[in-house]
């Protein structure tokens, strides 16, 4: 739970008519860093893993895709698989397997002379009741529908989880749905995804939860902060503590994954 | 060596007590206002036959004066005062009341006298700043809401932490660093409004005195200031009634005699409604909004004899915000002392106070089926004893002690049954934090002036709780119990205060200092702007006590007849046991937030210079600070040093005021200063489709550079003896200057494949108007 006043900051902005305007600023050139991203779940793969490189802030969103890296993913277990590149900087799995809950799954990569490796334990699922939706105003928003993933939370043990929505097929990849049961352990558990978008009446819209281990809670939970830098919080930002050593950016996550595909009402 | 330490010390204060070998006298008494009888704080008070024979009044207008038998000329002057020469005849110790006249600049101008107004080249104390309410009550500010602590920030070595902003940084520290007193009452939010106002009503205040971080030994408890805000006293003569009426908020204030010449009180309250404005609008995500505050000082003091007064205050304050049904909050302050000044004889004056602190904020959430609640307090009860001994005139010696009972209630959430919450209590923490002090105040030589002194505090963290201990990534290993009253640990200080002036000639003077400062009480914010919802913690097994060291040197020059005055500091100060808290900290409602911190140390250094005009038509000052602050934490940065967010190169300061006839005043200030420390991307990458930025160094580039001109004027209407009126007209930032609150980062909205940075301004061109009335 946030508990920010920070939309109150908006609002006397809109009260006293604050002003906003595109600059440009003087950002300084970084060396290319290196930018991991994987995961295995407990549905079909292949599972994915992406590698690119950071860009300067002025260029384009385009990330340089790192070929001909060696990706493995072992698993506790005894699974080995070593993956092949299917399209520049985007590394498949090449054996058939499923991902299980309880086992800790080891990504290695090895590229320009360095070894990064990471390591996730997929949770046990929760089941996803349902899929509901609330109307809620926002400042200077009118009454608009926002989703509502219902699901009763485990007691005694320490949950973690990420919600994806994916409206009329495409992704929504603004923000980032983490969260954690740490004020709510035990509780049957229906927490608002607030999105900037207004879900209309008819579409479609798909809601994943996938149950996250403590690590990747971390990540995804302070790259969420950093988002929220744009929204006037004041937390200094930093780059979010990612699982992977040796100063890659991104995460690799084991989690186990359900969804919903319901029709806005 | 250092056995002989003490001894010497001891020798300090017993040497002077030896010198009464002449039969000596001594005047004393109050000094008040002519037509309220308000006492007069920091008035001088001189025998012009014995010009070393001088002192000024304390916080309640208290004087004491000793010399030989004989005749003299008592000189008492006071800013903004017509000086008054008293002819007295010292036989036998005399009790002297004396009441100044108000008078305005113009007239000062012709009463000139050798030894007046230079009390800033004379006194050794360094980094202190005064201010009356005649020089606040001119000086333009947002909205047109005469408020102290943003005055305070246009004086060299304090800045403001944000546009429109009521907090403030003092040479370097953080805003939890400073110590603000409402008639000896710490107040833990001194904002409303998230800043944008403070919780000080111009009105009901008579005095503000800033020290920057070379207080005396009477004052402990934060790291870089200490603001001491008295209250006035009320009118003890006549009933009177003033208020204003102004755009966003109007104020009433009742002050009158409970028994002439003995007793009054003052009755001060002030209302703000900016959401009337919200309602206006047809919008209903904007008019279903309450935005408003209010406040009400109160206080009373009933003189029952020449040698006992008492004086009761208290102070009211509560902001309430909502966001139609959904979210709701509200926090306040409230405040209470009861004093007792007490004059055992004319030179021993005491004050005893009883004083009561309680700040809390209540969290209410209703979202679907999630409604909860979430409440923190923070509660102080504090008695004090304050004592001064005026020895002779080369001598005067503070001494006292004080002791605070802290209760924190770090959190208490509450939620329905059908929340998707838990109701939890955070156990409350209990601390006690005791500490005793003495000062001497020493003139052995013509030239010389010393104040030196110590101050020991004790601060013990209280059972009952459990408390832990963690690991270095945050993660409990030890739990230890303790029962209601144990001590779980105590922290002992010894704080030596120092200060030293060298007058080179009549005019001007050399100055030297060291104070050490320890805080035990820590404000955990992931805020600038003061958020309602900050966290304070006290020193614990886990956190120690924070300390600051500051040595400052100072050179101090009037000229023009005292007319203007000019002054220089250095300072140097390394801060120790500095506290910031880990990437995505959880702080709200976590039994282990003390996991979530990191601990570090910093170091700021300056040079200030002032010269303030401070009589004649046109007065006002200019103040320049050039300053470093920066900090050092293990986890942060590489280990390496980082520049605070607070930290500014240049700040310059320009406040002009102009009695431009009987009727009009015309005021105006500007401002400049070097753009905050701040962190920005200087990369960015994909996640998942998502666009995330890259940083590499912390706070490692500026936001644009600030200044803001801003103007006012004030024209008095008709006066009678019934009726005063008054007009004041104000613009804030009147050119317009669209001076960046926030530059964000962001994927560009009408191109995916781009990102831009954005620039939020918050007040550009606010003209404000109020009118005030007295009767």
């Amino acid at each position: 739970m946030k508990l920010t006043i920070k939309p109150v900051l908006l609002l006397f902005l809109l009260a006293v008519a604050g002003c906003k305007k595109v600059i440009h600023v003087d950002l300084n050139d970084v060396a290319p860093q290196i930018v991991i991203t994987g995961d295995v779940t407990n549905a079909t793969g292949p599972y994915i893993v992406n590698i690119s490189k950071t860009v300067n802030f002025s260029e384009s969103n385009v990330f340089p895709p790192v070929q001909g890296a060696q990706v493995t993913i072992t698993g506790t277990d005894g699974t080995h698989d070593n993956l092949a590149e299917t399209t520049p900087g985007r590394y498949a799995t090449t054996l058939s397997w499923l991902g299980k809950t309880g086992v800790s799954y080891t990504l290695t990569v090895v590229t320009g002379g360095q070894t990064y490796t990471a390591t996730s334990t997929m949770p046990p699922q929760v089941p996803l009741d349902s899929v509901s939706f609330q109307a809620t105003t926002g400042l200077g928003r009118k009454l608009h529908l926002q989703a509502v993933p219902n699901y009763q939370d485990p007691a005694g043990v320490s949950n973690y989880y990420q919600f994806t929505e994916n409206i009329n097929g495409q992704d929504y990849t603004k923000k980032v749905f983490a969260s954690n049961d740490r004020l709510s352990d035990g509780k049957y558990t229906s927490r608002r995804l607030d999105t900037d978008t207004t879900l209309q009446v008819g579409d479609l819209l798909l809601v994943s939860m996938y149950c996250i281990d403590q690590g990747v809670y971390n990540y995804l939970s302070t790259l969420n902060n950093e988002s929220d830098a744009g929204n006037f919080s004041s937390v200094t930002p930093a780059n979010p503590t990612s699982n992977i050593n040796n100063g890659a950016l991104g995460y690799f996550s084991a989690h186990s994954t359900q969804s919903r595909q319901v029709i806005v009402h | 060596m250092q056995r002989k330490l003490p001894v010497f010390a001891l020798f300090l204060f017993v040497f002077p007590l030896c010198l009464f070998a002449q039969t000596k006298y001594t005047v004393s008494g109050t000094i008040r206002d002519q037509s309220t009888g308000e006492a007069l704080i920091g008035a001088s008070i001189v025998l012009l036959e014995h010009p070393r024979a001088g002192v000024l009044t304390n916080g309640y207008g208290f004087f004491s004066v000793t010399a030989p038998s004989g005749n003299y000329t008592l000189l008492v002057s006071f800013a903004g005062y017509k000086s008054d020469t008293l002819p007295i005849t010292l036989t036998k110790d005399l009790l002297l009341p004396v009441r100044l006249t108000p008078g305005g600049p113009e007239l000062q101008e012709v009463v000139v006298s050798a030894h007046k107004g230079n009390e800033n080249v004379t006194q050794p104390l360094m980094g202190v700043q005064k201010l009356t309410i005649n020089e606040i009550k001119n000086i333009p500010v947002l909205f047109g809401e005469k408020d102290i602590l943003k005055t305070i920030q246009l004086l060299p070595g304090i800045k403001s932490a944000g546009d429109g902003n009521s907090g403030f940084y003092v040479r370097g520290g953080s805003t939890d660093q400073n110590l603000i007193l409402l008639d000896e009452a710490p107040v833990y939010n001194a904002s409303h409004l998230l800043g944008f106002f403070s919780t000080f009503n111009a009105d009901a205040i008579k005095d503000v005195t800033v020290y920057k971080g070379d207080m005396p030994a009477e004052y402990g408890g934060r790291l870089s200031s200490v603001v001491d805000i008295k209250m006035k006293d009320g009118n003890d003569k006549d009933y009177t009634v003033s208020g204003g009426i102004g755009l966003i908020s109007s104020r009433l204030n009742v002050e009158g005699p409970i028994v002439k010449d003995k007793g009054s009180f003052i009755i001060s309250a002030r209302r703000t409604y900016a959401d009337l404005f919200l309602k206006l609008s047809k919008d209903t995500s904007i008019n279903q909004n309450s935005l408003y505050f209010y406040d009400l000082n109160v206080k009373a003091n009933y003189k029952f004899d020449d040698k006992n007064t008492i004086y009761l205050s208290g102070y009211f304050g509560h902001d309430n915000l909502g966001l139609g049904n959904q979210f709701g909050t509200n926090w306040g302050n409230t405040t209470g002392t009861f004093r007792w000044n007490h004059l055992f004889n004319s030179r021993l004056f005491s004050n005893t106070s009883l004083i009561y602190s309680n700040y809390s904020y209540l969290i209410d959430v209703n979202s679907g089926t999630n409604n909860l609640t979430f409440t923190s307090k923070i509660r102080d009860l504090n008695f004090k004893e304050d004592l001064q001994y005026y020895v002779n005139n080369d001598n005067k010696i503070n001494f006292g002690f004080n002791v605070i009972h802290h209760t924190i209630t770090p959190g208490i959430l509450d939620a329905t049954q059908s929340s998707s919450f838990n109701s939890s209590t955070l156990q409350n923490k209990y601390a006690m934090e005791s500490s005793a002090y003495v000062s001497h105040e020493w003139s052995p030589l013509t030239k010389w002036k010393f104040v030196y002194g110590l101050r020991f505090t004790a601060f013990t963290l209280l059972g009952p709780g459990n408390f832990y201990s963690y690991d270095k990534n945050g993660n409990a290993i030890d739990t230890a119990s303790y029962s209601s009253g144990k001590a779980v640990k105590t922290y002992g200080n010894i704080e030596p205060r120092f200060s030293a002036s060298y007058q080179l000639n009549q005019n001007s003077s050399l100055k030297a200092s060291y104070a050490r400062n320890v805080q035990n009480l820590h404000l955990i914010s992931n805020s600038t702007s003061g958020n309602p919802t900050d966290l304070w913690l006290p020193s614990s097994n886990n956190i120690q006590p924070e300390i600051a060291d500051q040595v400052a040197l100072g050179y101090y020059h009037n000229f023009h007849n005292n007319q203007y005055e000019f002054s220089s500091e250095i300072y140097y100060k390394g801060l120790q046991h500095q506290i910031d808290y880990k990437n995505g900290a959880q702080l709200v409602a976590n039994e282990n937030v003390e996991s979530q911190l990191l601990f570090g140390k910093g170091r700021a250094y300056g040079l200030e210079l002032f010269i303030k005009k401070k009589y004649g038509r046109l007065n006002g000052w200019i103040g320049y600070t050039l300053s470093r602050v920066e900090e050092k934490f293990d986890q942060i940065n590489n280990g390496s040093y980082f520049p605070a967010k607070q930290d500014q190169t240049h700040n310059i300061s320009v406040v002009g005021i102009y009695q431009a006839s009987k009727k009009w005043t015309l005021s105006a200030t500007w401002v400049y200063n070097t753009g905050n420390a701040v962190t920005f991307p200087s990369g960015k990458y994909d996640v998942n489709g998502q666009t995330v930025f890259y940083y590499t160094e912390r706070n490692g580039y500026r936001m644009p550079a600030y200044h803001r001109l801003d103007v006012g004027a004030t024209v008095e209407g008709k006066k009678t003896s019934k009726w005063e009126s008054s007009w004041t007209f104000s613009v804030y930032n009147l050119y317009g200057r669209e001076n960046a609150y926030s530059i964000i980062f962001q994927q560009d909205p009408n191109d995916p494949t781009k990102t831009q940075a954005v620039k939020y301004s918050l007040f550009k061109f606010v003209p404000s108007i109020t009118y005030n009335f007295k009767f």
